[in-house]
């Protein structure tokens, strides 16, 4: 039997179904650019739904992003971040929260300074745009108000005697109570199932039940995020409704709810308004020209060629594919781009772990000029159609930095830019 | 509650057995213990497995205990578990290891009957069901359309027609127990004016053997039902709604590298081209109510072959027939879709309460719609999801496309009806 | 025994203090409960915390140095076959083979089967094609090969049965995080050892009438502290890398002298590639390097190819302590593996003695020595009973066997039984076990004190996941209740760190990726306030 064979044509083709890759199609749709994205589960799935701008450097939390952004520009001027000005990237923020909006997961728009949100080992950490579901949480936490903390029986990874141990001294009035899930009495529950069981308005009656006898005088009730998969806004309303305080959410450790929330939603939303979308497969192999790039990819039944006039890398680090690491030296696997490489094996990581410096291979990565074309290894473009965005690219330690979504959406920003600029 | 499979046929190495199985490139050892795998997967949790555990296990070397596991039976191989990894990780395909591991008396009887039944002639039907009887019910079934509507006195359902443009396999369940089902199907095609045929000779579709873990019947099953498409010299091969099927198909050719001389065609795909092209001018009319409807992807013609194309293709007709507004998706759908919960077998394998339990993920998803119809182009998807509805007490009716696609086209005769609420019923 | 506590120092009288929490000290341990001593058994960390804790796991049938030292040879034969018979589950029985490749001496190999004899360990020749079918991820360039009778052993089940023997024979009690920093000398006796408990700083005296030093690579300065000049140690650092899955059934060794990358040994779901030898100057703040790990894997994938593909987990290291003897050679690898007794009575000492050198193989030997002067000098005249005493096991101490927990779990079925480790599949009640009843469980537990009693942390994610499980569950059960579990968690990732760094490639680095994004992204560890240290 024949492989069946299909061909795209397309203006931009993104690589990547992460916040950089996702948020480069919104952008692009919104310029009416004909767009296809083509991507694999990668990092977004474990996200926490914080949109970070800069939260951190040198060690030292932010409070406010855009002085941080300042001294970046000082001390790092090849940092993907320092290379953008602020009106480009509060326009990225601004549109990409919008847009989510529009979608239906309400979002904070950003501001002048870094707000303080809750993890789930109960510490804080500055963030600029956050869920409508864990909103009040900073409220709560700011007001020192009296509190209960909930968590549940089987869901491993989340404690809330551990959340009211860590917050003992800053914000003493916090309850604790163990519930177990309708439904899920027993054995180990996850917070995805339990979250889309929220959808089901019977059973979002039903834990509000639940909860509503052990409020004692509580005036905020906090949960790990499992209000809701596609629709957490609505599950969100509703609990406050019915417990009548105001609910919020704190993110948990992976297998967890905001990330996947997030791919549905884009997988979900942005077909609709015009992305040509194959969530399923990687691209495989590439052909790049001076008059367009072709890709091939190949899935269970069928070769895809995806034939474009310009294409947006955004295939994220390790975790991702993105990039790849050997016994000596790091590579991109798919076009086999230079990378900057942070010395030889042993100078990769630092002795120390939590090392405040961070380590050298998260500097590690694509080098690009300043329209985010990567650059060949004789310093000039690999290919004027090809950009690049996202975590991938060199000079940057998002982890330590606190910087994972800012740097994938203001990159995915100036890429789409760039791209747009020459497209026929 | 654990119970293990006792004698083992032999000894499987699971790593070993599954490196050789693997895409280039793929491999268990890259898993990182995330868990998206075990917390987006239906079966996890029952006989205390998820995907995860079935992968640390077999990294553990416990082979005897995942050689004896009964939850690979209630694992549906849905693949929904490589499609969230980050490493593209398949558990299906250890599950499938373990699955041929059991010793045959030791493996689910209602699967194992099924094979059994297909193996035993070259009708290739689950039900048992030979080729002469097939052949009498068709030409039974026919003459009764005929008689029946004026507007059909001329429709045929050809067997071994020579040279036909579509061949088509046929799930067993209509002739053996609903041939009035046969009907709508017929009719589109009559309406359409496509020549197509039925072969003699392994004319089902639907293949058990697969899903035994057995390869020898799989391959087995595949290869008659070439035989007889390819010996008609048909263009395209065709199967009637059935998800299982189309997949077991085109994956047994690949893999025991059978020689076909046709493309594999889904009849979804074909209804949407039929309607692009204005030769099946379905609308939604009827739909007076603003009844709601949802679609259920089945696995195995989204996610494990086509992709989000044949989804599309779904929707797309989906919409045309019950009226834009009136249609509404499960979350999340298409390649991300949930498994139903009546794949792999496990409709047949006798394990009902685990897989209800599986199903009631399904189950919330379809109520969270608030749909009052369930459209979906599968067999097995159907009978699923019709008996969670049953159990858990949901409102909701399952339907064929042809049946909508008739209803809407005003070709449906009374005794089509079977699956309609009352509401349509009478239209 | 008796334990005082004041304002600020605390006294504990035994008969017997033991100075260091390796398989020596609690070798020594249980050899002198058996003769009903009681024995106060203290390390400056944990159980296993030194070589006991960093080394290879194989129980030599003595072929390795069948070549160089008939005399350690035949002495790790026979207390081999003791211990696979005394101690069986703390023993996986898989058989040995030494292999000789292209390029190999085929004369040492041809005279192997010799010195295997003179040391009366039995061994068969085996065709290559034998081997391969016996060991399938052997090289094709096999040129010799011989079957011998070794095992792999489990080290931490083995200290630990031994001191959970100890403790039900005479109440003998382990304390962690005891350092030894001083002794108080009076009339040729040591009067009291001088001690700090590490973790609350605070001051302890200890008075017993006889003093077993078993330091290990600190033996040497620990017996400086008596001023006794005789022990002379040679610090032997050896590394040694894990792989994610098993790859050998067997133990394999390198048929050709001791050299780096040579040993391939089962530790039940893993296996364990090593060992480099290099001499250090200090046995304190080792760490496996980079450069040392690459070399282990080159070698052993000349015997092994599919070395070059598997995915490796970590890394670690331990110190050899080799006797130096006056004016010998200071290669690490040609001293000699022998033991040595010290009464120290040259030294003016009466209560006190040294126990150094030896393999983990030959520990029980070594204890029977020690405890036949202890005893002696005690007055007691118990015969040793460990060549013929079975050694108990029990719930708490085997939870450190790969695979147990997962195994056990399955077979309970308890959905209630939540699983906290994924990658090795431990569950809450393998930590409430440990909490209650394993070895120095009269003391605080933490995670770090669990996962040393258990797989927790060993399996592929190195600690990113199962910390923050492990700690949630912790705070659940109000084992912690400060922002002190989450300084403990970061001291736990820190230390996992240092064995991961070194394999960093391939496929551990996205683990390792998402690992620091969960650690510093997500629980903030690399910015949680500093505190001192201990
Ligand atoms: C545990 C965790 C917590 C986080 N918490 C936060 C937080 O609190 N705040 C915050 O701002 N950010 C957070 N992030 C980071 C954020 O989620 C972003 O994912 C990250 O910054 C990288 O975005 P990206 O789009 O560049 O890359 P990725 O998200 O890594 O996406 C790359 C995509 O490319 C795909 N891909 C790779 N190769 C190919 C190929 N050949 N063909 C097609 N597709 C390919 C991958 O499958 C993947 O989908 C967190 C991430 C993790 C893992
Ligand atoms: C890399 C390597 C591989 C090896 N492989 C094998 C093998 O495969 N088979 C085999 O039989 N043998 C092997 N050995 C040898 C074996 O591991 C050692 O001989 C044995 O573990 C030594 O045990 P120990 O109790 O004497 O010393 P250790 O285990 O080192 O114990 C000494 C203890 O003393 C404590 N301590 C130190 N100072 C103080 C203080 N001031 N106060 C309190 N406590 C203190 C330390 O914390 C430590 O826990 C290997 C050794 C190494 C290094
Ligand atoms: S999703 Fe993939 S990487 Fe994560 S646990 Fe499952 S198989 Fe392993
Ligand atoms: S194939 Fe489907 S049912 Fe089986 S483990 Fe994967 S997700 Fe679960």
């Amino acid at each position: 039997m024949k492989r069946r064979q299909r061909r795209i044509k397309t203006k931009l083709a993104v690589i990547g179904a992460g916040l950089s890759g996702f948020s480069a199609a919104i952008f692009a749709l919104k310029r009416g650019i004909k767009t296809t994205l083509l991507g694999h589960t990668g990092a977004l799935a474990y996200t926490t739904g914080y949109l970070d701008l800069l939260g951190a450097r040198r060690g030292r939390l932010l409070d406010d992003p855009w002085a941080g952004l300042a001294a970046l520009r000082e001390d790092e001027p090849e940092h993907p971040l320092a290379r953008l000005g602020n009106d480009e990237i509060k326009d990225a923020f601004a549109c990409f929260t919008a847009a989510l909006r529009d979608m239906g997961i309400g979002y904070s728009m950003p501001g002048a300074l870094n707000r303080m949100v809750l993890l789930p080992a109960g510490i804080r950490k500055p963030t600029l745009c956050v869920p409508d579901t864990m909103l009040a949480g900073m409220e709560a936490a700011d007001r020192r108000a009296k509190t209960l903390i909930l968590d549940f029986a089987g869901l491993a990874g989340f404690s809330a005697a551990e959340f009211k141990a860590n917050f003992l001294t800053t914000w003493p009035a916090i309850t604790v109570q163990k519930i177990q899930f309708p439904g899920m009495e027993h054995g180990q529950v996850f917070p995805e199932v339990m979250a889309r069981a929220l959808e089901v308005p019977s059973l979002y009656a039903e834990l509000a039940r639940r909860i509503s006898p052990r409020l004692d005088g509580a005036r905020y009730v906090g949960l790990p995020a499992i209000l809701g998969m596609h629709a957490p806004d609505e599950v969100h309303a509703a609990m406050e409704r019915l417990l009548g305080l105001p609910v919020f959410e704190i993110p948990t450790i992976p297998p967890a709810v905001p990330g996947i929330r997030l791919r549905e939603l884009f997988e979900r939303a942005l077909p609709e308004t015009g992305l040509e979308l194959e969530p399923q497969l990687k691209v495989q192999r590439a052909d790049l020209r001076p008059d367009g790039i072709t890709l091939y990819l190949h899935g269970p039944m069928e070769d895809l060629e995806v034939e474009s006039e310009a294409v947006i890398l955004a295939s994220g680090r390790f975790l991702s594919g993105g990039l790849k690491a050997g016994h000596e030296t790091l590579s991109e696997p798919l076009l086999g781009l230079p990378l900057y490489q942070p010395g030889a094996r042993k100078d990769w990581y630092r002795r120390e772990y939590l090392d405040r410096r961070g380590h050298r291979i998260n500097r590690a990565g694509v080098k690009t000029d300043t329209d985010l074309r990567p650059l060949g290894g004789d310093g000039a473009p690999v290919n004027t159609r090809l950009f690049a965005a996202g975590s991938l690219l060199a000079h940057q330690d998002w982890v330590r930095q606190r910087c994972g979504t800012g740097l994938a959406i203001a990159t995915a920003l100036r890429a789409v830019k760039s791209a747009q600029a020459i497209l026929s | 509650m654990m119970e293990i499979a006792p004698e083992r046929a032999e000894p499987v190495d699971f790593l070993t057995t599954a490196r050789d199985l693997l895409p280039e490139g793929a491999s268990y050892e890259a898993c990182i213990a995330c868990g998206l795998c075990a917390s987006g997967c239906p079966a996890s949790g029952l006989y205390g497995m998820d995907p995860r555990r079935f992968i640390r296990m077999a990294m553990l070397g416990l082979n005897e205990e995942l050689a004896g596991t009964p939850w690979v039976w209630t694992c549906t191989q849905c693949k929904r578990c490589a499609y969230i990894c980050p490493m593209g990780i398949d558990v299906s395909v250890l599950v499938g290891i373990a699955r041929g591991g059991w010793p045959r008396d030791k493996k689910p009887k209602g699967i194992m009957r099924s094979c059994e039944a297909q193996m035993r002639d070259d009708s290739t039907s689950a039900m048992g069901l030979r080729s002469a009887d097939f052949i009498e019910i068709i030409a039974e079934t026919v003459d009764e359309i005929r008689e029946g509507d004026k507007r059909f006195k001329n429709l045929t359902a050809p067997i071994d027609k020579a040279g036909a443009e579509f061949v088509v396999n046929q799930n067993s369940r209509e002739p053996a127990v609903e041939p009035e089902e046969l009907g709508p199907l017929w009719k589109i095609f009559d309406y359409v004016g496509v020549s197509w045929s039925y072969t003699s000779k392994g004319w089902a579709a639907e293949n058990f053997c697969m899903f035994t873990g057995d390869e020898t019947s799989w391959k087995e099953m595949v290869k008659t039902r070439v035989e007889a498409i390819n010996a008609l010299g048909a263009k395209t091969w065709i199967n009637t709604e059935c998800g299982h099927s189309f997949y077991t198909m085109w994956k047994g050719i690949e893999r025991f590298g059978l020689e076909a001389d046709f493309e594999a065609g889904n009849l979804i795909s074909f209804y949407a081209k039929w309607i692009r092209e204005g030769r099946l001018p379905v609308n939604s009319d009827w739909n007076r109510d603003n009844l709601k409807f949802t679609v259920q992807d089945p696995c195995q013609l989204v996610r494990k072959s086509i992709g989000d194309p044949v989804a599309d293709d779904l929707r797309f007709v989906a919409r045309k027939l019950v009226g834009e507004g009136n249609f509404v998706d499960m979350q999340p759908c298409r390649s991300a879709n949930y498994c139903c919960g009546g794949g792999g077998g496990f409709l047949q394998a006798g394990m009902n309460e685990q897989r209800r339990a599986y199903g009631k993920r399904k189950f919330d998803q379809i109520i969270a719609t608030k749909a009052q119809y369930v459209l979906t182009p599968c067999h097995n998807c159907h009978s699923q999801m019709s008996d969670i509805g049953g159990y858990y007490g949901g409102k909701y009716h399952v339907v064929h496309f042809w049946t909508l696609i008739c209803l809407s086209l005003g070709i449906l005769g009374p005794n089509e009806r079977k699956y309609l609420g009352p509401e349509l019923a009478c239209l | 025994m008796s334990a005082k506590s004041s304002a600020k120092s605390r006294l504990y009288e035994t008969e017997v203090l033991i100075i260091g929490g390796g398989v020596t000290g609690a070798g020594v341990m249980r050899d002198l409960a058996l003769r009903g001593i009681h024995c106060l058994l203290i390390d400056r960390c944990d159980l296993n915390a030194g070589a006991s804790g960093g080394n290879h796991g194989l129980l030599h049938s003595g072929g390795r140095y069948a070549s160089s030292d008939t005399r350690t040879a035949a002495e790790c034969r026979h207390e081999s076959e003791l211990i696979k018979k005394l101690a069986p589950e703390c023993v996986d029985d898989c058989g040995g083979m030494f292999v000789a490749v292209e390029g190999d001496d085929p004369d040492f190999a041809a005279r192997f089967p010799g010195f295997c004899q003179a040391a009366g360990i039995i061994c068969e020749a085996l065709s290559p094609q034998e081997a391969r079918a016996r060991e399938p991820a052997l090289s094709e360039k096999i040129i010799a090969a011989y079957a011998i009778p070794d095992a792999a052993i489990d080290p931490f089940r083995l200290v630990s049965q031994n001191v959970e023997h100890a403790r039900r024979l005479t109440g003998s009690v382990f304390l962690p995080h005891m350092e030894l920093e001083a002794f108080q000398i009076a009339d040729g006796r040591i009067s009291s050892a001088l001690c700090r408990d590490r973790r609350s700083g605070a001051a302890v005296r200890i008075r017993a009438r006889q003093i077993v030093n078993a330091a290990g690579a600190w033996a040497m300065n620990i017996a400086r502290l008596a001023r006794c000049e005789d022990v002379n140690l040679l610090y032997s650092k050896g590394t040694l890398i894990v792989s994610n899955t098993r790859l050998g059934r067997g133990v394999i060794n390198r048929l050709r002298p001791p050299g780096d990358g040579d040993i391939l040994v089962p530790g039940g779901t893993v296996s364990l590639l090593g060992t480099s030898s290099v001499t250090v100057e200090d046995p304190d703040r080792i760490r496996p390097g980079v450069d040392e790990v690459d070399r282990i894997l080159a070698e052993g994938a000349a015997m092994l190819p599919g070395l070059e593909d598997a995915r490796f987990i970590r890394a670690f290291c331990g110190v050899r302590p080799l006797i130096r003897a006056s004016g010998a050679a200071t290669d690490g690898r040609k001293a000699g593996r022998g033991f040595s007794l010290f009464d120290h009575e040259d030294q003016g000492l009466e209560n006190f003695a040294t126990i150094a050198g030896g393999k983990l193989t030959t520990f029980r030997a070594m204890a029977e020595k020690t405890g036949d002067l202890v005893a002696r000098r005690l007055g007691n005249t118990s015969m040793c009973k460990t060549a013929t005493t079975p050694l108990p096991s029990g719930d708490a101490v085997r939870m450190t066997e790969p695979g147990r927990a997962a195994r056990d779990w399955y077979r309970r079925a308890e959905p209630d039984d939540l699983i906290l480790c994924e990658c090795e599949m431990v569950p809450q009640s393998a930590v409430d076990e440990i909490v209650g009843h394993a070895p120095g469980a009269e003391d605080h537990m933490s995670l770090q004190a669990i996962a040393l009693r258990s797989r927790i942390g060993k399996g592929a994610c190195q600690g990113a996941f199962c910390a923050h499980r492990v700690t949630s569950y912790l705070y659940d059960c109000g084992i912690y209740d400060s922002d002190n579990g989450m300084r403990l968690m970061r001291d736990f990732v820190a230390e996992r760190y240092r064995g991961v760094r070194p394999v960093l490639w391939g496929r551990q680095l996205p683990q390792m990726e998402l690992a620091e994004i969960m650690h510093c992204a997500m629980a903030g560890l690399d910015i949680a306030p500093d505190e001192a240290e201990q």
